[in-house]
C-alpha cells in the first residue's frame, strides 16, 4: 500500500489559496459569470398556488415579447402543482428585463386545490392530502431494541422534552444554475455543480443524447452544500431553451427563487425520553419523531440523503431504544442533502435531552458525555477542548449569573464518513518543467485547486505556485461528486498517485536518480519534445473515513430582552492528515458560522393562509453576518496516519447544539425550538405577553 | 419592474409638476426600487429629487436644519449632531448596512413604506395593497404592531421618525405652494386610521428637510434585533429631555416597530415630568406607554423588549 511521506514538507502547511488572487480581482469566472457568445438569459415561470390542477400553461404571448427568443412549458398535458414555485414553463430572451415581461405574459388555467404547510396541521388524518392517495404523515420507521420500559422503570432519573427544528433553506451565494448551449456538435453546460459527470449523466438522459456529447465546465463555483449534484430542473429548461433559440441560455436563479424551490434541511419535531443510573451511563432512550422534507415526503421522496429521518440516539450507545419516525407531507419546496443531512437535527434533540439529564442527576455536561461517547477520539477531545476553553472555570450551574444579562457554556458533538473512493487524475509533465495536473473534480469554493496543487508540489518538490492545476471539467479523469465529506479523500491520493507515478516515469527517461526539486527543469529538459501523461487513481492507505469533532460555546443572554450573543465557539475537529492547514480551518470555521445561522437565525416560515414562503429574501430569511460571528478557536486533531479525511460536514453538526445548552446553561430554562430568537427566550422566560393579553 | 420615465428636475416647482398621482419621488432609491421589482408600485415617472437645491446641507443653529437629500451616514459621521443630538446619531447608525446608509436618505427614509412581509411579497394583494384582508392579522405577526387604529398591523419601521419624534423635530414639507411644517405625529398621524397609506403624506407632497430645535436637550436611541447589525428593529425606543439636575423635564419617549406610527403617550410625559428617574419610575413610565398594548399571536415578546429599551433609554439620558 502506498503511503504518504513521513515528513511532509508542503503536505499540512499552511498555503494560500492558489486562486485566491484570481478569486478577490474577479479575474476568476464563476460559473455564473460566464457569458458565452450570443448567450440569452433564461427565467423561470412558477405555479403561484401551493397546490393546484393546471389544465393549461399558455407561453404564446411570452413568445411575442420583445427580444424573446424562447418560451417552452415545463411539461405538456394537465398535471398538479404541489407547491407555490413549482416550475411551469421557461422563457429566454435577450435581456433580463425582457424575460421579466415575457413571465408576465404567461396565462395558467387551474383550479386551486386545497393545500397545507404547517407539519402539525398535515399530519393530522383530515388534512388537505399533498399526495391524494397516501396520508400526509408516511408509516413511520420503527427501531427497537431491549427491554425500554423496564429500563425507563428502573432507572435513577429520566427527563423528557420536545425539541424542534426549523427547514433550513439552501442559500449558496451563489445561486442555482447553469449556461447551456445546445448545438448539433453537442452540448456544453457550464454549470454550478457539485458534480460535473452527474450533470453530464443528467443533461445527457434529459435530452436523450449521448454523453460523450456533453461537457460540463465548472472551473469556480460557489457553494452548494448538497443542493447541487445534478443539472435541476433549472438545467433542463435552459438546455430546451437553448434548443429552442439555437443560441446559448444562461439560466441562474434569483434569491426568491432560491427559498422554494432548490431544497432545503427538513424540519424535526421530536419527543424524547432520556433515563440513566445514578451513575450518568444512558439505560433508556424513547423518541418519537416527525419531520417535512416537503412535498415529496408523502409518497416519492426527493430522495439523496433529503429526507426527514435522522440518526437517533445519534452519536451515543443506549442499551434499551425505542425509536419511532415519521415523515410528513406538506405543500412545499422539497428536502435535498445539507450539509451534514440529518446530523445537526438528531444533534439538536440528543445534546439537548443529555444536558437535560446532566442538570436531573447534577452532573457536569463535560463529565456525562466522558462517561456515555463511545468514541475514544471525541473524548480525548472533550478533555483537550475543555481544558482550552477553561470549561472547569466557566461551567456554573443554571441560571446562576447574577443581573439581567446571564452567561452560560454548553457543548456537543459530531461524527461523520466522509472517506475517498474512485477518483482518476493525471500529471503531464512538459519539458520545459512546467507541468498540468488535471482531474474531473470541481472546486465547491473549499480549495480544492489548492489541495491539488499542494499534493503534487510536495511529490515533486516543488512550490505549489508552480503547478498548474486544471479540474472542472468532464474532459478530465473523472471524479466523483463533491458531497459527504469526501472531495479531500477522493482526489489527493489520485493526485498523490498520479504524481509519484509520473515522477517514477520523468525518473526513468530522464536517467536522473532524483528529478524532484532542484533537478526538475534539468531532468524535464531530459524528455526532448513530446511532455509526459501519466496517470493515477484513488488507492486504500491514503485516506479513510471517521470523523469526530467536538465544539463548545460560551453565550451571554440579555434576560429583559431575549438577545442572544455568541462570545466565543471552540472546536477541536479530528481530520486525519492534515493537507493545507489554512484551508481546514476555514472551511470549519465556515461551518460552524452556518451551525450558528442554523442556531439563531435561519427559518423557512411558511404562510398557511397563502401557501407561500413568507422570507424569500435576505432581509427575512436570517443569515449570519460578521457582527454576529464570535471568537472562533479551531484546534486541528491531527492524526496523519489515517490519511485525508474530509472535515467540510461535522463541523457544522453541533454548534447549534452547543450554542442552545449554552443559553439553557445561561437562563436556567430552556428554549427547545431553533432558531433561538429573542421571541423564544422571551416566551421561555415567561415574559412574552400572550396573544389578546394586556400588560 | 414595468417601464418609466426618469426625470430630474432643478427646481421644486418642476418637481411637483412632474411627479403627479402617476409618479413618485426619487432619492437613494433603496425603497421605491424594491417596491417597483416586485411591482408592488409601478410608477410612470420617476422624479429624481437629488438635483434639488438647498437639499443636501447639515446647518447648525438654534434651529438645526437637516436637508432631505442628506444621507443617512452624514447624520452619522457629523461630529456637531454627534454632540448635540445623540440620539438622533444612534438612531442613524442602526439603519441598514454602511452600503445602504451611503444611499439612503432623510426624506427616503421618513416616507418609506411598510417592511410588512405580506405586503411586500409580489403575490399578495394585502389590505395595504388595495385588498380586503390584512393577512398578518391571522397570520404570522411576530414582526407586527401591539397597537393600531385600523385592521392593518404594519408598524412603522423609519429609525429617523422615532428619534426625530422624541427630539420635536418639524419636517418641512411642500404641499401644493405652500410649505408646511409638520410635527413627527403630523407626519404619520393619517397611518394610525388609514390602512392604505405609510404617512400622511401626498403623491405630490415632498420632504424638504427637517429642522430641530436645540434646547440642550439630551437623548438617546436603541433598539433591539434578531441580529447584531443589518437588521431591522423588533422594537426601538428614543427619548430625550432636560436633565435637571436629578429631574427630566420636557421628556419625550417614543416607541418604534409597534404601531403604524411612532408610538407616544402624553400621559407618560405627564408622568415623568419634573421627576427624578429611579427604577420605578421607568417601570411606572412603561406601564404607562404599555397599557393599551394589544398582543397578537407571535408578537407578545414586543412587550417586554418595550419595557426594556423604556427603562435602558431613559437610563442614557442620565448616564
Amino acid at each position: 500500500m502506498p503511503s504518504w511521506p513521513a515528513k511532509p514538507t508542503v503536505v499540512g502547511a499552511s498555503t494560500t489559496r492558489v486562486d485566491a488572487t484570481a478569486a478577490v480581482t474577479g479575474a476568476a469566472k464563476y460559473s455564473s459569470d460566464i457569458q458565452t457568445g450570443g448567450w440569452l438569459y433564461g427565467m423561470i415561470f412558477r405555479s403561484r398556488w401551493p397546490a393546484a390542477h393546471v389544465t393549461k400553461v399558455n407561453v404564446d404571448k411570452a413568445r411575442q415579447v420583445p427580444g424573446i427568443k424562447a418560451a417552452v412549458v415545463e411539461r405538456e398535458g394537465e398535471r398538479t402543482v404541489r407547491f407555490y414555485g413549482e416550475e411551469l414553463a421557461a422563457v429566454a430572451g435577450v435581456s433580463k428585463q425582457a424575460c421579466l415581461d415575457a413571465l408576465r405574459a404567461i396565462s395558467v388555467e387551474a383550479t386551486p386545490l386545497p393545500f397545507v404547510v404547517k407539519e402539525e396541521v398535515a399530519k393530522k388524518p383530515d388534512a388537505p392530502r399533498v399526495w391524494p392517495d397516501a396520508p400526509n404523515l408516511a408509516e413511520p420507521n420503527v427501531k427497537e431494541q431491549g427491554d425500554v420500559d423496564k429500563a425507563f422503570a428502573e432507572a435513577a432519573a429520566v427527563v423528557e422534552g420536545f425539541f424542534t427544528t426549523a427547514v433550513q433553506i439552501h442559500h449558496p451565494l451563489e445561486p442555482h444554475g447553469n449556461t447551456v448551449s445546445v448545438t448539433n456538435d453537442g452540448v456544453t453546460c457550464w454549470a454550478s455543480t457539485q458534480g460535473i459527470f452527474s450533470v453530464r449523466e443528467g443533461l445527457a438522459s434529459y435530452l436523450d443524447v449521448s454523453q460523450e456529447k456533453v461537457r460540463v465546465i465548472t472551473e469556480h463555483m460557489g457553494g452548494g452544500f448538497g443542493a447541487k449534484f445534478g443539472p435541476g430542473s433549472e438545467g433542463g429548461l435552459a438546455a430546451r431553451l437553448s434548443q429552442a433559440a439555437g443560441a446559448p441560455v444562461k439560466l441562474m436563479l434569483t434569491r426568491f427563487d432560491q427559498a422554494l424551490a432548490v431544497g432545503n434541511r427538513p424540519s424535526s419535531f421530536q419527543r424524547i425520553r432520556l433515563g440513566a443510573g445514578a451513575d450518568g451511563k444512558l439505560v433508556a432512550f424513547d423518541m418519537d419523531a416527525f419531520g417535512t422534507a416537503g412535498f415529496g415526503a408523502g409518497a416519492a421522496s426527493a430522495g439523496g440523503g433529503g429526507g426527514a429521518g435522522f440518526p437517533a440516539p445519534y452519536i451515543y450507545t443506549v442499551p434499551n431504544i425505542r425509536v419511532k419516525q415519521a415523515s410528513v407531507a406538506i405543500n412545499a419546496g422539497q428536502g435535498r442533502a445539507f450539509r451534514a443531512p440529518g446530523h445537526p437535527v438528531a444533534s439538536f434533540g440528543m445534546e439537548s435531552i443529555l444536558d437535560e439529564l446532566a442538570v436531573k442527576l447534577k452532573m457536569d455536561p463535560v463529565e456525562i458525555r466522558l462517561k456515555n461517547d463511545p468514541s475514544e477520539v471525541r473524548r480525548r477531545e472533550y478533555e483537550i477542548g475543555a481544558d482550552r476553553f477553561g470549561w472547569k472555570r466557566k461551567y456554573k450551574p443554571p441560571g446562576s449569573t447574577t443581573g439581567p444579562v446571564k452567561v452560560g457554556v454548553g457543548c456537543g458533538g459530531a461524527t461523520w464518513g466522509g472517506g475517498g473512493r474512485g477518483s482518476q487524475a493525471e500529471a503531464q509533465i512538459n519539458p520545459d518543467g512546467s507541468l498540468e495536473i488535471r482531474c474531473g473534480t470541481q472546486d465547491l469554493g473549499t480549495g480544492t485547486h489548492t489541495v491539488v496543487a499542494v499534493v503534487a508540489a510536495e511529490v515533486f518538490g516543488l512550490k505549489p505556485g508552480q503547478i498548474t492545476v486544471k479540474i472542472g471539467d468532464t474532459r478530465f479523469p473523472p471524479s466523483g461528486a463533491s458531497g459527504g465529506s469526501t472531495t479531500a479523500a477522493s482526489v489527493c491520493p489520485a493526485i498523490f498517485d498520479a504524481c509519484t507515478n509520473a515522477l517514477q516515469r520523468l525518473q526513468e527517461a530522464a536517467g536522473v536518480a532524483d528529478a524532484r526539486g532542484a533537478n526538475w527543469t534539468s531532468a524535464c529538459k531530459k524528455l526532448g519534445v513530446n511532455p509526459l501523461t501519466v496517470h493515477g487513481e484513488w488507492r486504500e492507505g491514503l485516506s479513510s473515513r471517521g470523523a469526530g469533532g467536538v465544539q463548545f460555546a460560551e453565550v451571554e443572554v440579555d434576560t429583559e430582552t431575549g438577545f442572544v450573543k455568541v462570545r466565543k465557539i471552540l472546536c477541536v475537529q479530528d481530520c486525519g492528515l492534515v493537507v493545507n492547514k489554512l484551508t481546514c480551518e476555514t472551511q470549519i470555521q465556515g461551518g460552524i458560522i452556518m451551525g450558528l445561522g442554523y442556531a439563531l437565525y435561519e427559518e423557512r416560515v411558511m404562510d398557511s393562509t397563502t401557501g407561500f414562503v413568507l422570507n424569500p429574501n435576505f432581509e427575512t430569511y436570517k443569515l449570519p453576518g460578521f457582527a454576529d460571528v464570535p471568537d472562533i478557536e479551531v484546534i486541528l486533531m491531527e492524526m496523519p496516519e489515517r490519511g485525508v479525511i474530509g472535515v467540510g460536514e461535522p463541523c457544522t453538526i453541533p454548534t447549534a447544539s452547543a450554542i442552545a445548552n449554552a443559553v439553557a446553561n445561561a437562563l436556567g430554562v430552556r428554549v427547545c425550538s431553533l432558531p433561538v430568537t429573542p421571541a423564544r427566550v422571551l416566551a421561555a422566560l415567561g415574559k412574552a405577553v400572550k396573544p389578546g393579553g394586556s400588560v | 419592474m414595468n417601464s418609466f420615465e426618469y426625470v430630474s428636475p432643478r427646481t421644486v416647482d418642476g418637481a411637483i409638476s412632474r411627479v403627479t398621482d402617476r409618479g413618485r419621488f426619487f432619492a437613494g432609491g433603496i425603497d421605491i426600487l424594491g417596491e417597483m421589482k416586485e411591482y408592488i408600485a409601478s410608477p410612470q415617472v420617476l422624479v429624481s429629487v437629488k438635483e434639488l437645491p438647498a437639499t443636501h446641507e447639515i446647518e447648525p443653529g438654534k434651529s438645526w436644519t437637516i436637508g432631505a437629500n442628506v444621507t443617512i451616514s452624514e447624520i452619522e459621521q457629523h461630529a456637531g449632531l454627534r454632540r448635540t443630538f445623540p440620539g438622533l446619531q444612534q438612531a442613524a447608525a442602526e439603519v441598514g448596512s454602511p452600503q445602504i446608509r451611503n444611499v439612503a436618505t432623510v426624506g427616503g427614509n421618513l416616507a418609506q413604506h411598510s417592511r410588512c412581509w405580506y405586503y411586500r411579497h409580489r403575490d399578495i394583494q394585502c389590505l395595504k395593497r388595495g385588498g380586503s384582508t390584512c393577512y398578518a392579522r391571522e397570520g404570522d405577526n411576530r414582526y407586527h404592531s401591539l397597537f393600531t387604529g385600523n385592521p392593518c398591523i404594519s408598524p412603522v419601521v423609519s429609525n429617523l421618525a422615532i428619534a426625530l419624534a422624541a427630539l420635536d423635530a418639524k419636517v418641512i414639507v411642500r404641499r401644493g405652494k405652500d410649505e408646511a411644517a409638520l410635527t413627527i405625529p403630523d407626519l404619520y398621524a393619517k397611518a394610525w386610521d388609514n390602512p392604505v397609506v405609510h404617512h400622511s403624506l401626498g403623491p405630490t407632497d415632498l420632504i424638504l428637510r427637517v429642522q430641530i430645535p436645540d434646547e440642550g436637550r439630551a437623548s438617546a436611541y436603541r433598539q433591539i434585533s434578531e441580529k447584531a447589525s443589518f437588521d431591522w428593529a423588533l422594537v426601538s425606543c428614543a427619548a430625550a429631555a432636560k436633565v435637571d439636575g436629578n429631574k427630566l423635564r420636557q421628556v419625550r419617549v417614543v416607541l418604534g416597530a409597534v404601531a403604524p406610527v411612532p408610538y407616544q403617550v402624553a400621559a407618560a410625559h405627564e408622568y415623568l415630568e419634573g421627576r427624578e428617574l429611579t427604577d420605578e419610575v421607568a417601570a411606572q413610565a412603561s406601564e404607562i406607554m404599555l397599557k393599551d398594548a394589544l398582543a397578537l399571536d407571535y408578537n407578545g415578546y414586543k412587550v417586554p423588549i418595550a419595557r426594556a429599551l423604556i427603562h435602558r433609554t431613559l437610563q442614557q439620558l442620565v448616564g
